[in-house]
């Protein structure tokens, strides 16, 4: 029902391309994690390891402590929600569902129960003998989900299962989604190039970036405390501010700021710049100001750096009017060294 | 324009169907030769042949060569396109053009080849031989067909029935093979149908059971007659029975 996968210095090269560069990963069994990137990061080369459709070129790959680096897609415990749905058009959904357990050899009546049980899980169980092209998008997701968990996988492996959905099915799916891992336990590794995504389903966030781990943890830390400047970028727009040790703080362009000496780069996501509380980033004036909803989203021109510009969000009706100035304050600072490259 | 248009649609037409549509009204001709004037309508000739023994047989053997060639061509098309469509071995382009290749040679020189090849290890000419000769011209065709039709939709399909536990002969026959029954519909009927009116492969490779082609061609030697004509609007009819088939069941199917 569930297992940990072991991911040992595997490494993949397509041709002359190198996908992933010795890449190791732990997964708890009845974790939920996703791998995030952009498109070409490796993640789904990475996904295609675990579920056993490339072969690694170097390392291995251990589920539930057994080394799976060279056994076949069908006997493996892991099963594949894909992309593009990939159901089995001439069959009802009864079949579609009861397919594995059909190649396992389990008698028609037995099948069809369990088909049943996952279709009632998924709320499709009313369209049972319904074909597959009968039915919407967010359903066909459905029933891809319930046909890859009916033959109860220990792992169960998303490849961006959600990127043909429009947004407010796609939110509705991704509660879904983690509602059932929470009641199946089986372990999911979700593929997908949304950190909003990334951020509302998993346990623990993988970024990846040109075939390389750049970070891994929690939603929060991914978030709130990137390591590498590229997932903090990936992770969510940020504002950046060179800094140098001075003194007791940092000096920038902004001037001295109240922060622990370090050498590198400043991040401030929006949401962390006020007009109150935490450390002064000086005097600016606002140059445009756009209302999103359930925030302000404004541009500070820096008085100490008139060629910089400071993106933050501010509460609803309370932004400053434009051109007037006011004293920015930052919560949350995170340095980052500047990368070598 | 309009009427212009019509005319043009209406002379195509004529060009297209007069040929068979003169074969069939003169193979009711109630005289000795399938020329014009018209002198009458009976259905002695079709009485005629239907009851040449000779003519039957050859019937019974195209029928049997056609639906037996059709059918290993269709296997064996299935099976290379369905493997080649699943991995990419160094060479797949080079072994896809080999499998096609036949296509682009002449019937003539098939037959040339065959009959030279057949003597050498000893198989005489006869209906097997002409049957694989048909599955020789027709596998090209039942490949390029299946192989066009498996398209990403189909593959991953097919991955996903890996995925779940399928070993490759499940794969094939539970998912691959229906997936595809348009394309593999079509691709027999047309085996089939190009079997059944070839003329020089079954020509060379027959001697004493022929093919109903090569029974019509001999029928031929000995002068025009109506009951020529009543053969041909009967293979004729074959053909379209064939066609509407498949017309009104696959086609209207797949096109939803």
């Amino acid at each position: 029902m569930t297992a940990d996968v072991h991911i040992k210095a595997v490494e993949h090269r397509f041709n002359a391309f190198t996908a992933l560069h010795r890449v190791d990963l732990q997964i708890a069994a009845g974790e939920f994690i996703v791998l995030l990137g952009p498109s070409g990061c490796g993640k789904t080369t990475l996904l295609s390891i675990i579920g056993g459709f490339l072969t690694p070129s170097e390392g291995q790959v251990l589920i539930g402590g057994r080394d799976m680096t060279h056994v076949a897609p069908k006997d493996r415990p892991t099963t594949t929600m894909f992309q593009d749905y990939a159901l089995f058009p001439h069959m009802s959904l009864r079949d579609n569902v009861g397919f594995g357990l059909r190649m396992r050899g389990v008698g028609r009546a037995a099948r069809n129960a369990k088909a049943l049980e996952m279709l009632e899980m998924v709320g499709l169980a009313d369209k049972a003998g319904r074909r597959p092209h009968e039915l919407s998008g967010g359903q066909r997701q459905r029933v891809a989900l319930a046909r890859a968990l009916a033959v109860e996988p220990d792992v169960l492996l998303l490849d961006e299962p959600l990127g043909a959905l429009d947004l407010k099915l796609r939110r509705q799916m991704q509660e879904e989604l983690k509602a059932i891992q929470r009641r199946v336990g089986t372990t999911f590794v979700h593929v997908t190039h949304d950190q909003e995504e990334a951020m509302a389903i998993a346990d623990r966030i993988v970024v990846m970036n040109h075939g390389r781990v750049e970070h891994c943890g929690s939603p929060e830390e991914v978030y709130l405390r990137p390591r590498t400047m590229f997932s903090a970028d990936f992770m969510g727009e940020t504002n950046r501010v060179p800094v140098t040790p001075s003194g007791g703080g940092v000096s920038s362009p902004l001037g001295p700021l109240a922060i622990a000496p370090a050498e590198g780069m400043l991040c401030l996501r929006p949401e962390n710049i006020g007009l109150a509380e935490g450390f002064s980033l000086g005097r600016a004036t606002l140059v445009e100001a756009a209302f999103y909803g359930s925030y302000h989203r404004c541009h500070f021109r820096p008085l100490a750096a008139r060629d910089m510009l400071l993106t933050a969000h501010l509460p609803q009706g309370a932004h400053p009017g434009l051109g007037d100035e006011v004293e920015l304050f930052g919560r949350n600072p995170v340095v980052l060294a500047s990368e070598a490259a | 324009m309009r009427y212009l248009s019509w005319a043009y649609l209406l002379a195509l037409f004529a060009f297209i169907l007069l040929p068979v549509v003169t074969l069939v009204i003169f193979s009711f001709q109630d005289g000795r030769l399938p020329v014009p004037p018209f002198k009458g309508a009976t259905l002695d000739w079709y009485r005629e042949i239907l009851t040449d023994r000779a003519l039957m047989e050859a019937l019974g053997n195209s029928l049997i060569v056609a639906l037996l060639s059709a059918l290993v061509a269709l296997t064996l098309g299935f099976l290379a396109a369905s493997g080649l469509a699943r991995v990419v071995l160094p060479g797949s382009v080079v072994m896809r053009g080999l499998l096609i290749a036949p296509m682009t040679v002449s019937y003539l020189i098939i037959a040339l080849g065959l009959l030279q090849m057949f003597n050498k290890v000893g198989i005489r000419p006869s209906l097997l031989a002409t049957g694989i000769g048909h599955v020789v011209i027709n596998l090209p065709l039942c490949f390029a067909i299946l192989y066009a039709a498996i398209g990403e939709h189909q593959k991953s399909a097919l991955k996903a029935a890996r995925d779940l536990g399928a070993k490759e002969w499940q794969v094939l026959w539970f998912v691959a093979a229906p997936m595809l029954t348009p394309a593999l519909a079509a691709a027999f009927f047309l085996a089939f149908t190009f079997s059944w009116d070839e003329f020089i492969i079954a020509f060379l490779l027959t001697r004493f059971d022929v093919t109903l082609p090569v029974e019509i061609w001999s029928m031929l030697r000995s002068g025009l007659s109506p009951a020529t004509n009543a053969v041909g609007s009967l293979v004729f009819l074959v053909s379209v029975i064939v066609v509407v088939a498949l017309e009104l069941t696959l086609f209207r199917k797949g096109s939803k």
